[in-house]
């Protein structure tokens, strides 16, 4: 893990154009603005490193607080809207050529993403099951999305570019400016992290117990999605919607610990998130170069199969998962989402599919001539 | 049944007639005098190079949607399922790009094209069926993977598009689904292989109503489950790669239009695949007649000519208010 992490930070100083050794890395730093490798090192690669580790870190712990705050396996910043909102929020001033103070940019990211994450939360209603969540939240990106398209449609070719480019998340040619602008909202987010891990560990145990040791569950769900939204907005205003970090990150922590709990995890999802990021940068600077590659289309690349992976060892040897045993629920290294679901396959495996989504559809009363509505079951022979 | 067939088909001329006359061109009225016969050559062209064939990619393209959504659906019995949520319609627009950027198929060869369309989405559907795994049954589980399978698809689609930006203007509308720019080359495409595969696909209306009761009582009626499923994914598989390769990926239509469709017609397959066609064809083209209308109205507001709103958007929209309309007004129930 250090190792890796230490590896991936010396070729990430040292690859490249300038080649510059790793043992002449320390001297070429020392050497500032002198020599054209210390130049390149640490005005473009010492920067573009610390943003790494510190976007990775703030998405790796954002993961983990939804996912835990939601007992969700899959409550991602992108499948919640979190993320398209953050993106809207930056890109529609691009389009519409505002022109705007930098300061105000984490400030409109902040916005959209508050705006996806709290619509998602509100359409699903807060004490939800996980995959209603889930797909209201991919409704809601989907909607955003479609709106960034729209944005995308009308822009010029240059702008266009630039767009893409960006919504993909990428790390390129960003400087000192782009880090330092990340501290403030790091300041207000970190001691909040630390403040609700521990309610994160009781919110576990579902809602009941949590009321019962004191924790309001809708109010933490509502301050976990503040914190995420405070960690990841500032981010994708610098880099990007870098995808899926916020996925992989905790689900390595939880793999690599699968006993321990939210307290213990966080930190090393945001240690793996950093991590993540750094290695994912790696690819996107050098395996097309002279042309980069976003770093976000190889975290969805990569990281979406690993974690789907991690998610699949993570659930075997669980043959007794359905066990309603709380203690069995709290020893689980995750939920996967085969039991955040089994209670949607049991219910919709007996419903019938038409039953179950439409039966409640809009302007089925103007449709159904005469049928009360609760006759679902006997118009589509329902034959359990 | 034959009261509702009706009705619909009522509706779909309305949404055809508005299209025709909706957009920036002309006025309806000029609109109606080329149709009476009149007009200057100019009119008569938007009219019948433009605006006809434009109309009727967008009614087939629906159509194609929204009847593979009801064989996936029906097929995998999984009421989200849907071309967008099971991989389809993203592979099949990665294979699209991927080809164009090969220089296997360009604009000017569309029927590579729609083969390379065909291929991503049995790539796509593939990808899920690894990734899903032993969870295939549960259709939440497939529909969550299909969001993960959709997320590298896109991934892999934006990588394309990197190496070859050349393409992007013309592509990103095509990544939300629009109808903009659609000529008589498209439908001349289109047609031949929605029927083809819409006759297959009816054909298989049979075997599809007993999949939906569960692979026991299949095999009691004595329909051997695994080919009939395999044959419908394909056909699915197919008609979405044809509407992807015509119109793009449009969203939420394959998702939604079925549950309508069974609202409306009942559960039996032969009667509701044809109704689900005619729904799907009734929504996009309305949904393109609303788009043509909204953009010529916000081009007005607004004063800036670049201004189009793409169908893929309204639809996107609008499924997803419905979807989250469903899964509010179903609080009893865990999806």
């Amino acid at each position: 893990m250090v190792v890796l992490l230490a590896v991936s930070s010396v070729c990430a100083l040292s690859l490249g154009t300038p080649y510059v050794p790793p043992h002449r890395l320390v001297a070429a730093v020392l050497d500032g603005d002198t020599t054209l490798a210390g130049i390149v090192v640490t005005e473009l690669r010492v920067p573009r490193l610390v943003l790494a580790l510190v976007a990775g870190a703030c998405l790796g712990a954002a993961g983990l607080v939804l996912q835990e705050a939601l007992r969700n396996p899959l409550a991602v910043p992108e499948m919640l809207g979190v993320s398209s909102g953050a993106a809207l929020g930056v890109a529609a001033p691009l389009v519409l050529s505002l022109s705007l103070p930098a300061a105000v940019q984490p400030m409109l990211a902040i916005g959209g993403a508050a705006l996806g994450g709290g619509l998602t939360l509100l359409a699903a209603g807060l004490g939800r099951s996980p995959s209603a969540v889930l797909l209201t939240g991919a409704a809601v990106a989907a909607a955003l999305q479609a709106a960034l398209l729209v944005l995308m449609v009308m822009a010029d070719q240059l702008d266009l570019q630039l767009i893409y480019r960006y919504l993909l998340g990428s790390l390129s040619a960003r400087t000192w400016d782009d880090v330092a602008g990340l501290w403030p909202w790091l300041l207000v987010a970190a001691p909040a992290l630390v403040l609700c891990a521990p309610v994160l560990s009781v919110m576990r145990l579902g809602d009941e117990d949590a009321e019962a040791l004191g924790v309001r569950a809708q109010r933490a769900r509502l301050a976990a999605l503040a914190i995420a939204v405070v960690l990841i907005a500032p981010v994708t205003a610098v880099c990007g919607p870098v995808a899926w970090v916020g996925f992989l990150a905790p689900h390595l922590a939880r793999w690599f610990d699968p006993a321990a709990g939210a307290v213990r995890w966080l930190p090393w999802s945001a240690v793996w998130g950093a991590v993540a990021v750094v290695v994912a940068d790696l690819p996107a600077r050098l395996a097309l170069a002279p042309v980069e590659t976003p770093a976000g289309a190889w975290t969805a690349l990569l990281g979406v199969p690993a974690g789907v992976a991690l998610m699949r060892s993570g659930g075997r040897g669980r043959a007794a998962r359905r066990r309603p045993a709380a203690a069995a629920a709290v020893r689980e290294p995750l939920p996967g989402p085969r039991k955040a679901a089994s209670g949607a396959a049991d219910d919709l495996s007996r419903a019938r599919a038409s039953d179950d989504v439409s039966a409640d559809a809009p302007g089925r009363g103007r449709i159904d001539d005469g049928c009360p509505p609760s006759s679902g079951a006997t118009r589509t022979e329902d034959v359990r | 049944m034959i009261r509702r067939f009706t009705v619909l088909a009522a509706l779909a001329v309305v949404c055809a007639g508005v299209e025709l006359v909706a957009g920036r061109g002309m006025s309806p009225g000029a609109a109606w005098d080329v149709l009476n016969g009149g007009g200057d050559p100019t009119e008569r062209h938007i009219l019948f190079q433009l605006r006809l064939p434009r109309l009727l990619v967008a009614l087939v393209a629906g159509a194609c949607l929204a009847v593979a959504g009801l064989v996936l659906q029906s097929a995998l019995r999984n009421p989200l399922a849907g071309p967008e949520v099971t991989g389809v319609t993203p592979g099949a627009v990665l294979g699209a790009v991927t080809a164009t950027a090969l220089g296997l198929a360009g604009w000017d060869s569309p029927l590579a094209v729609v083969l390379a369309a065909c291929a991503g989405g049995c790539v796509g559907a593939a990808l899920l069926w690894l990734l899903a795994g032993r969870g295939r049954g549960d259709p939440a589980h497939t529909a969550v993977h299909g969001v993960l399978v959709s997320a590298v698809l896109g991934g892999l689609t934006a990588m394309v598009l990197l190496v070859e930006p050349g393409e992007l203007g013309s592509v990103v509308q095509w990544l939300v689904g629009t109808t903009e720019g659609r000529v008589w080359q498209h439908w001349h495409l289109l047609w031949p292989w929605a029927l083809v595969w819409g006759v297959a696909a009816w054909l298989l209306a049979g075997p599809l109503t007993l999949l939906r009761c569960g692979d026991d009582i299949a095999l009691a009626a004595g329909l051997s489950a695994r080919p009939a499923r395999t044959l419908a994914l394909l056909c699915a598989v197919a008609l979405t790669a044809g509407a992807v390769a015509a119109v793009g990926a449009l969203g939420f239509v394959g998702l939604l239009v079925p549950h309508l469709a069974v609202a409306v017609f009942g559960a039996d397959l032969r009667v509701s695949l044809p109704g689900a066609a005619l729904v799907g064809a009734v929504v996009v083209c309305g949904a393109d007649a609303a788009a043509q209308l909204s953009s010529r109205l916000l081009a007005g507001a607004l004063d800036s000519g670049r201004l189009t709103l793409p169908v893929g958007a309204l639809t996107a929209c609008l499924g997803a208010a419905l979807l989250l309309v469903v899964v509010r007004r179903t609080p009893s129930r865990t999806f």
